[in-house]
């Protein structure tokens, strides 16, 4: 079935995000002066204001920070309320937004936060592979 | 006149970005207005040795918002004055009477325009079309719809750090309701004005229908129509006036984000921040203030942000309504209109604030104009606050009645 949900646009910023994602890979930006990663992709570093930025690929791995679970929604998100929304913390640093996979929406107290959870990615167009996160087993 | 603000500043710096005129003839591909502002800052900051992280103001044509967290900055002075070609003139204006006032040592003015590179609307259009920003990439795929749907976030992770619960924010709607039915002007004043005016209850709130989990439609504000409008004048020509005036002791503003990926702490505002700052020029404290006129888009909106202006614990801003401190009677009054979440909220409920605490304090009131009365309360300090984007930026105002 085709892809029924908003598919992002992509800016001429972002590229190797993009390109990493088709083939199945989380590129994050670092910077190389202050090692840090950030979220979402900057012209310069927020940290240091550096602008030797470059993209590395990530270990797909973060925790819950915090969620909600959506029950108003439009277009193509509204066949699947309830669903829930999370912040990720990056095991690389920073924090990224997606709807969470393998988790009971219509139970939230059963979503524990700090809860780990690894990427996947959805192919959404030919240019397009989305990432979103799932709740995976600690080892 | 008072002031006398020539010679006050100086324009240390200028500089552009790296590629300017056609950069698609130049370097073969386009540039975004970001990638212009970004430029020119980093450019101009090398320039005169003044590194980015010591900008306290930003000055931009709508771009301030994004600038500031762009860069990773938290400035004190936001200006994004939008009125055309002239507006970096005026941004100039306004950061030089910032700087006389001592708001701030260091603004930035900044410009980026894709006008050819994004050009649309044919030849001339200017200001650059269409451009997607980085942050609006990386949100755009996941669900989120409005307001609602972000706040909730902030919520989850109250509950999970302090151990609070739906009830606990439940009391917030509840007791502001109670102040909407004090209120004839505001929609839940009764149920002849909307069928789901007057009194609620607990109960109503936690178990009307859920928007974003835990948020359940009493949690949320309304979306009504309103207009409004303040004037602000110097103390000579505010004793001269027929209204009483109410002074303006302290002010300060923040921001935190503007993208709620941003945000530090889902748990607070910057509020804490712009509060200090107006605290400290009134020479009082949140223990002096004897009302407050706090934003409340969301119950959880309110509660945060009473525990911001310093006027509950942290972790403990939603016992001011649940011990009835802030309802009619209290000794701290707070949403005395029925706030956003049961008088009035058009998009942007910052001017119903400051409207309200106005009347509050001026005693007109009291006086019917307009032909309504609503004196409710003797307060003569309240602190104003607030809080725009998503949960992002904060203006606190600590007004004071006239002796």
């Amino acid at each position: 079935m085709a892809y029924d949900k908003p598919i992002p646009p992509q800016g001429q910023h972002t590229q190797p995000f993009w390109e990493g994602a088709k083939a199945g890979k989380l590129m994050l930006p670092r910077c190389t002066d202050c090692n840090r990663t950030h979220w979402y992709p900057r012209l310069i570093c927020p940290f240091c204001h550096s602008a030797a930025l470059e993209w590395v690929q990530a270990s797909g791995e973060g925790r819950i920070h915090t969620y909600a679970v959506q029950h108003r929604a439009f277009g193509g998100w509204q066949q699947e309320v309830p669903y829930v929304t999370a912040f990720i913390d990056l095991a690389e640093g920073d924090r990224m937004l997606t709807v969470l996979r393998g988790v009971d929406a219509t139970r939230p107290e059963s979503i524990k936060i700090g809860a780990l959870v690894r990427v996947e990615f959805e192919q959404a167009n030919e240019d397009t592979h989305i990432p979103f996160w799932r709740v995976a087993e600690e080892q | 006149m008072a002031a006398n603000l020539s010679n006050a500043a100086a324009i240390v710096g200028a500089a552009e970005s790296n590629v300017i005129g056609y950069p698609m003839e130049l370097i073969g591909k386009r540039v975004t207005s970001l990638q212009h502002h970004i430029e020119a800052i980093k450019n101009v900051c090398d320039l005169t040795g003044i590194p980015v992280a010591d900008i306290q103001g930003i000055f931009s044509a709508g771009w301030s918002g994004e600038l500031a967290e762009h860069l990773g900055l938290r400035p004190r002075y936001l200006d994004t004055t939008m009125v055309g070609g002239c507006s970096f003139q005026i941004h100039v204006h306004h950061a030089l009477a910032a700087i006389h006032a001592g708001i701030i040592d260091i603004a930035l003015v900044s410009h980026g325009e894709a006008g050819w590179s994004y050009r649309g609307g044919g030849y001339g259009g200017g200001r650059g079309g269409a451009q997607v920003s980085p942050a609006t990439e990386m949100t755009a795929a996941y669900g989120i719809f409005g307001a609602p749907s972000q706040y909730a976030h902030a919520m989850v992770r109250h509950f999970h750090r302090f151990g609070t619960t739906a009830e606990d924010f439940a009391h917030i709607a509840v007791v502001t309701r109670q102040w909407a039915t004090l209120n004839p002007r505001a929609v839940m004043f009764d149920k002849k004005q909307s069928p789901f005016g007057g009194p609620i209850t607990l109960q109503d709130v936690t178990e009307a229908r859920l928007i974003a989990w835990p948020l359940t439609l009493y949690n949320c504000c309304l979306v009504t129509d309103h207009g409004g409008a303040v004037i602000v004048a110097r103390p000579e020509i505010a004793r001269s006036l027929r209204t009483n005036p109410v002074w303006i002791s302290g002010a300060g503003e923040s921001m935190g984000h503007q993208n709620m990926l941003e945000m530090e702490d889902f748990t607070a505002t910057s509020a804490s921040r712009s509060s200090a700052t107006a605290y400290k020029m009134a020479g009082l404290g949140p223990a002096d203030m004897e009302m407050a006129m706090i934003y409340d888009s969301f119950t959880i909106t309110a509660g945060i942000t009473a525990e911001m202006l310093g006027l509950a614990p942290r972790g403990k801003g939603y016992t001011l309504w649940k011990e009835g401190h802030a309802a009619p009677g209290g000794r701290l009054p707070i949403n005395t209109n029925g706030g956003g979440l049961s008088f009035n909220h058009s998009g942007m409920y910052g001017m119903q604030l400051l409207v309200e605490a106005y009347r509050q304090l001026s005693g007109t009131a009291e006086d019917g104009v307009n032909g309504i009365a609503g004196k409710q309360t003797n307060a003569r300090t309240c602190v104003v606050n607030g809080t725009g984007g998503t949960l992002s930026t904060t203006g606190t105002l600590v007004l004071t009645a006239d002796s």
